[in-house]
């Protein structure tokens, strides 16, 4: 038998190990952050403060080449908002489970709530009790500091790298989210939510439409619904006749 | 001023991060919402990984031995069977590095 403080050490551990990978994934990308902040002439203050506090993977890139090139401020923060706006979608579907926990546990998960530990966190009892919450909170946590520690070697060695942009690094994040999906596809509803979203998000990113990611993802989730809805009506149906 | 365009920043991030989780908000989520929302994980992660895949420098690229099309394919594949996401990143990454590396 486990005690409660064993049970919540070993939840916890499980929370960093099943991270791994995805922290790992974006080693690469973070090294690139930290080190094009430098190469943009930030001072080592703000390169700290944007993984610190701004927090983010594909918005932290585009702010720092936007605020070196000078742009005006109401573009940066109107592009910022585009790109993170996908969260409002893993804020609601989690707002269930996390808007009754104390406040500093929700602002806590809240400021870690990744792309990475949405994806960690889908299945229909994560992050309901304190064990599963304490799950939650390492991986989430651990992922944060990984990318702290990986912005961090990427401002030391900045000055020394050459330009990482066009290495290709954005497949190691890609290849993670295929293997966070690929698997959960067990359903045709899902299935249909997947491919929609998928050709949409690349019709829409050609097409240079701003909320390309919310838009094609919305759509996947409606086809997704609709299909469900469909399937339960069929079944429905068959019951009665 | 990068430090305050930073600080806003950060403001917005946690901003889009944390608002629908604050229970102040007058949201009431029917079974609808919920359900429709049960999609959320894959569509949107789909929605990141596809593009990063099939356009590169705003061309469509569907060529099957470009080396993101290629690792990618394997990857799927890999993820479909063995399930294990180290298989996946693993074997798909060193594809994709030695195609980088020696093409």
């Amino acid at each position: 038998m486990l005690t409660k403080k064993q049970a919540m050490l070993k939840m916890i551990q499980k929370g960093v190990i099943d991270m791994m990978p995805l922290n790992l994934a974006v080693l690469p990308w973070g090294i690139l952050c930290g080190s094009l902040a430098i190469q943009r002439d930030f001072s080592v203050l703000e390169a700290l403060l944007m993984p610190m506090i701004v927090f983010a993977g594909a918005a932290q890139l585009v702010a720092t080449e936007l605020i070196a090139e000078n742009a005006p401020l109401l573009t940066i923060l109107f592009t910022i908002f585009i790109i993170s706006s996908r969260h409002f979608l893993y804020g609601l579907a989690l707002r269930q489970k996390l808007k009754i926990l104390p406040l500093k546990k929700r602002v806590a998960i809240g400021f870690v709530l990744t792309d990475e530990l949405f994806a960690l966190t889908t299945d229909k009892k994560a992050l309901k009790g304190k064990l599963r919450l304490a799950y939650g909170m390492s991986a989430g946590f651990s992922f944060y500091f990984s990318w702290l520690l990986f912005n961090i070697i990427g401002i030391v060695a900045g000055a020394y790298l050459p330009d990482l942009t066009t290495l290709g690094l954005d497949f190691a994040i890609a290849v993670t989210f295929i293997a966070l999906v690929i698997p959960t596809i067990t359903t045709l509803p899902v299935f249909v939510a997947v491919c929609v979203s998928g050709v949409l998000s690349v019709v829409l990113k050609l097409m240079h439409v701003e909320l390309d990611l919310v838009i094609s993802s919305i759509a996947g989730m409606y086809c997704g619904y609709i299909t469900l809805r469909w399937k339960n009506q069929h079944k429905l149906n068959e019951i009665v006749d | 001023m990068t430090l305050l365009t930073i600080f806003l920043l950060a403001i917005i991030t946690f901003t889009t991060r944390y608002l629908f989780l604050h229970p102040g908000l007058p949201v009431k989520l029917g079974p609808k919402v919920v359900s429709f929302l049960n999609f959320s994980a894959p569509a949107v992660l789909t929605a990141i990984w596809v593009p990063i895949i099939f356009v590169h420098d705003d061309t469509l690229n569907v060529n099957p031995l470009d080396p993101f099309v290629l690792s990618a394919t394997i990857a799927v594949v890999i993820s479909a069977k063995t399930k294990s996401i180290y298989w996946t990143v693993g074997v798909s990454v060193l594809v994709f590095a030695c195609m980088k590396f020696f093409l």
